[in-house]
């Protein structure tokens, strides 16, 4: 308990140029309030965010990640999100096999107008990453401390 | 090593209340390759730029990072203010601290925080950014114009009358279309041909409009700004140049088959002229009918002909065009009501007919000359049924949407039997009327004022009996079932995608909608482009409609192709993607997730040890990729990237929130 | 099985002789009686040295990928791994069919724990076939393993395959020997992109294991190469496996390698796919 007590979760959010910045750019202009855990990092379409981006936020110590794009239909280039849409249904899959909770990678298609689903689907990610705790799963071994030079086992 | 610039913008107080500027400003001046960090009120403003503009110089900065409102407000601005100095426009990021932070947060300390990290990222992001250079494709003033109805004819005159070149090009002998084959127009009961016929007449007169009738597309290839299309010329076996179009060789014809102009209600010779007003004026010859062409046996025409224009020996010709622009005006074709409804009569009935055949029947030139007359026996009909959504609003049958304009015909068609029978009855079985435009509600209005009996319920079952056509359905307001003995049917069947659309549009590389119409770009924002650049669409072949909608987005398209062709040459994005040729192995993956086929393999000459080899590679045309990127996430080695999203630009993101 | 052998060494000597093919690739005799090792004959008289018997466990499919631009064709004996391997590399422009000449020789099954999921032991391609087709054993339960995996908890599912990256020592000898690794330079061979690191941590193992897995599940025809090639013995196929079995709850029955045409599955899309992330 004393691990997650004021813990607040690092959220990176991959979120397409059309839809879902948009929509985060609008939950600001209605000066919606959201935790401050979320980090967007803007793509051009959700199609772009290659799985490997995931993991390696993993590894490096995110405790959650986002991705998020425009519903099915909307893509601004068309078909982009199908294939995020497959990508990341199988990469979901393969993370609860390896053993990362589900609740550390959420995927979504929040439009340009959902201002409020942005702000609700933030909210709730960090309210479970708040209980779930930090990430410790593939995460690479700290530089400082104990492990530093070792290069070995990892945590 | 980078020469980090950070621009910290205040936003007056939109930011600079939440996030605090003195501790992310000197946080900022911290970051791995930063040398100069600054805060201001306004950054946009001209003394905000003008100070950015300054350091530049002062401080030897060589890329920039602006904490401010989104990129999406002010990053086209700051791109262009970077033009002026000795940076390239591409050498910035921004951080997003106002929507997506000051604006969103109440805490200070923990949005500045958060602020500090935005930050933090867009200096990584900028780190790896490079250099990028727009490329500008020539564009050819020319423009393509793929069907000649009257969306396309609409587009080809206003592009020509703007003064610049237009193709227009039609499969039929004669342009025209579907409206040439219509009696009158609603609301307004003018008659359909007074107004297209001169429409065509211009077409054909134009001193900018090259007319290309009985042709095809073979083939397209190329980019906004310079396609080649590969047009068939199917055989005529007309000379063209040399005909004046006076009709003699179709007077003795011996051949009859039916006329696709009336729809089967007549025949026609096998060299023929679509219709009386056809543009061009001058015959062609059908040659899967006629009997010189199939048997060697005839020859009359040729005979008749006081100018030798007859040639039996013409061929298919393929010529290749370029055009900067495309519209695509195809049109559409009415369901084949009798494949899709058995209880109708699956088309044994020859009293029951299509709107379409209604109007050619009702048209003083048509099959009989204006007359309504059944086409069984030639007789008047006194009670006629008319039948709406026939394979519209029909998921299980048919189409699953509305046609959009026969609620509006159904009812001229109903004025004008009443008009023309005097004494006649006309019932119209209907879902829903449905009437927005101008003038349309009060023409509705009108039509059951002259007596037509609206009855709302689908016809279940049409049989005949005694002569006549018994059409038992079910009025759904009474809640009873009806029964209708009807001397004529008219069945107004859906609209879809005139045949021969996926072939055109795959090799556009455009995109369809479910019902096969073509997919515009934005369906409220982009609504006569596709999502190719350089094609545009007009009229039915984006989704049923009327002719002044149609009209409308033909001129809207026409509007967007002037405007392109008003240049003489454009900028594309450089931030598209780019294809590391030693890494790639040519395994295509990224081929097919293209939604603009702008990649293709391509061979190139390389070496292997001491062997010359040819070896595929991907290849990226950058006058089609639009920048989605979402082929390097196919790319398992990352020999395809995307300029201003490199992978390593976003794993960099990624590192700096972590740190 | 030495007459089979004998078909063997006939039909690579007369291909060879008459010049059809540059050379041929088979398996070889090795020191040691339960070992064979892949041979390139490239001479009628070399065609004495081919064996069959039932230790010649290698798949010689990848082997092509070293040669893709032969100046004359490539023999190669395939049964159905090999066949399926030919089919993905056709299909992901890396040989071209008229590049290599196919000697189908059905498997009769070889002791190795590699074709314990073997569901095609005759060759789906091929330009002669040496002998009859034989009956398709009945193979394992394809998934079996994977459903093992996914009954534990996560963090008990975490601690197995840390346990098994712990193992790892990041030779790459899984990836050198799948046929459908293809790329000219490896991902994690690379020093500049930085998709991940080259350090033999937990960390980094686990990582490069999830991405082989992602880079290569929805291409993998189930040939086993790449466990028997791990000298540590790793059961990194549940990986791979685990792709397969959610594509086919996904997407219905799939397998790789059957045909040359297929998309894989990531390679397309469907409209009506299922739709999580509403």
């Amino acid at each position: 308990m004393s691990l997650t007590e004021g813990f607040e979760p690092k959220i990176i959010a991959f979120c397409c140029n059309w839809c879902t910045y948009t929509g985060a750019d609008l939950a600001g202009l209605n000066r919606m309030k959201y935790p401050e855990n979320v980090h967007v990092a803007r793509v051009p379409c959700s199609g772009r965010v290659n799985p490997q981006f995931i993991l390696r936020a993993f590894q490096k110590g995110c405790d959650g990640v986002m991705v998020c794009g425009c519903h099915p239909g909307d893509c601004h280039y068309s078909t982009g999100n199908y294939f995020t849409r497959r990508r990341f249904m199988l990469m979901k899959r393969m993370l609860e096999y390896n053993g990362i909770d589900p609740g550390r990678f959420h995927a979504r298609w929040i439009s340009g107008s959902e201002a409020a689903k942005f702000r609700d689907t933030v909210a709730e990610v960090s309210e479970r990453l708040r209980k779930l705790g930090p990430n410790t799963k593939y995460r690479e071994a700290l530089r400082e401390g104990a492990d530093a030079g070792k290069g070995g086992a990892g945590i | 090593m980078s020469r980090i610039g950070v621009f910290v913008c205040h936003c007056g107080t939109n930011i600079a209340s939440v996030v605090d500027p003195d501790r992310l400003t000197p946080a900022a001046r911290e970051m791995p390759g930063v040398v100069y960090a600054a805060d201001y009120r306004y950054m946009c403003s001209e003394p905000g730029q003008q100070m950015i503009k300054d350091s530049i110089s002062e401080h030897g900065i060589d890329r920039i990072v602006i904490a401010s409102c989104s990129p999406r407000m002010h990053e086209t601005t700051f791109r262009k203010m970077l033009k002026g100095t000795s940076i390239n426009p591409y050498m910035l990021e921004i951080a997003n601290i106002r929507e997506q932070c000051s604006w969103v947060h109440a805490d200070k300390g923990r949005a500045t925080e958060k602020a500090i990290g935005l930050v933090r990222m867009a200096v990584s992001k900028v780190s790896k950014n490079e250099p990028l250079y727009a490329q500008s494709i020539p564009i050819t003033k020319r423009a393509l114009v793929i069907g000649g109805g009257i969306a396309g004819i609409q587009a080809a005159l206003d592009i020509a009358d703007a003064g610049h070149e237009v193709v227009l090009l039609e499969r039929e002998p004669s342009i025209g279309g579907k409206m040439a084959m219509l009696d009158k127009t609603f609301p307004t009961l003018d008659c359909s041909a007074c107004i297209s016929t001169p429409k065509m007449v211009d077409v054909g007169a134009h001193p900018n409009i090259r007319l290309m009738t009985y042709c095809e597309v073979e083939s397209v290839s190329g980019y906004i700004g310079s396609f080649e299309v590969a047009i068939r010329q199917k055989a005529r076996y007309v000379n063209h140049d040399i005909c004046t179009g006076c009709g003699l060789c179709e007077t003795k014809c011996p051949v009859k088959v039916d006329s696709e102009f009336n729809l089967g209600l007549s025949k026609r010779p096998a060299i023929y002229k679509l219709f009386p007003q056809a543009v061009p004026s001058k015959p062609v010859i059908d040659s899967e009918s006629c009997r010189m062409l199939k048997d060697g046996k005839c020859g009359i025409c040729a005979k008749l002909c006081p100018l030798g224009c007859i040639d039996y020996k013409d061929e298919a010709r393929t010529v290749t065009e370029s055009f900067g622009a495309i519209i695509m005006a195809t049109g559409y074709q009415l369901v084949d009501w009798a494949a899709m409804y058995g209880e109708y009569g699956g088309g044994r009935y020859r009293d029951i007919i299509s709107g379409l055949q209604f109007e050619r029947t009702v048209n003083a030139a048509g099959p009989t000359e204006g007359h309504i007359l059944r086409p069984s026996d030639g007789r008047e009909p006194e009670t006629v049924v008319i039948v709406k959504c026939v394979g519209s609003r029909d998921p299980k049958k048919g189409k699953s949407y509305c046609s959009r304009a026969c609620c509006m015909y159904a009812a001229k068609h109903a004025h004008q039997i009443l008009e023309k029978l005097p004494g006649s009855r006309v019932f119209i079985f209907y879902i829903d009327v449905r009437t927005p435009g101008k003038g349309y509600e009060e023409f509705y209005d009108q039509t059951r004022m002259d007596g037509a009996v609206y009855v709302r319920g689908r016809i279940s079952k049409i049989y005949e009996e005694d002569g006549g056509l018994v059409c038992q359905g079910e009025d759904s307001l009474l809640g009873s079932q009806v029964r209708v003995r009807a001397d004529m049917v008219i069945l107004e069947t859906a609209m879809e995608p005139s045949q021969g659309i996926e072939g055109l549009t795959s090799m556009l590389g455009a995109a369809r909608d479910a019902n096969n119409w073509i997919q515009e770009a934005h369906p409220k924002l982009r609504p006569v482009e596709t999502q190719v650049g350089g094609v545009f669409l007009a009229g039915t072949c984006q989704g049923p409609k009327d002719i002044p909608d149609t009209v409308s987005q033909a001129s809207a398209a026409a509007a967007k192709v002037i405007g392109l062709l008003n240049k003489s040459e454009m900028e594309t994005s450089p931030m598209i993607s780019a294809v590391e040729r030693d890494k790639c192995s040519g395994c295509g993956a990224c081929v097919g997730i293209c939604p603009y086929k702008a990649i293709t393999l391509q061979e190139i000459d390389d070496r292997l040890g001491a062997k010359r080899i040819k070896r595929e590679v991907a290849s990226v045309n950058s006058g089609l990729c639009q920048g989605c990127g979402a082929c390097t996430a196919a790319c398992r080695t990352g020999a395809l990237d995307l300029l201003g999203f490199r992978n390593g630009q976003i794993l960099e993101e990624v590192d700096a929130l972590c740190l | 099985m030495s007459d089979r052998q004998e078909k063997m060494r006939q039909s690579a000597e007369k291909l060879l002789r008459d010049g059809e093919v540059g050379y041929v690739i088979g398996w070889g005799a090795t020191r040691f009686c339960d070992r064979t090792t892949p041979v390139f004959i490239d001479s009628p008289e070399g065609a004495a040295s081919l064996v069959w018997n039932e230790h010649a466990v290698n798949s010689l499919a990848k082997y092509l990928l070293d040669d893709k631009y032969p100046d004359k064709k490539i023999g190669l004996f395939a049964r159905g791994c090999e066949s399926r391997a030919v089919n993905r590399m056709i299909k992901d422009n890396q040989v071209k069919r008229e590049s290599l000449y196919l000697i189908g020789v059905p498997c009769d099954g070889k002791s190795s724990d590699r074709c314990r999921l073997c569901r095609e032991r005759n060759p789906l391609v091929y330009d002669v076939l040496l002998w009859e087709p034989e009956a398709n054993a009945a193979p394992a339960d394809r998934f079996e393993r994977v459903r093992g995996v996914e009954a534990m908890s996560p963090d008990e599912r975490y601690r197995y395959w840390g346990g098994v990256y712990d193992r790892c020592i990041r030779c790459y000898a899984c990836r050198n020997a799948c046929p459908v690794c293809s790329c000219r330079e490896c991902y994690v061979d690379m020093g500049r992109t930085g998709f991940q690191g080259k350090q033999h941590s937990r960390s980094d193992n686990q990582i490069f294991g999830v991405t082989r897995a992602f880079h290569v599940g929805d291409r993998c025809i189930e040939c086993g190469e790449c466990e028997r090639a791990c000298p540590m013995g790793l059961p990194i196929m549940g990986q791979t496996q685990k792709m397969l079995k959610e594509i086919n709850e996904l997407s219905g029955e799939y397998e790789c390698g059957l045909d040359a045409d297929s998309d894989s599955f990531l390679g397309r899309f469907d409209l009506d796919d299922k739709d999580e992330f509403m």
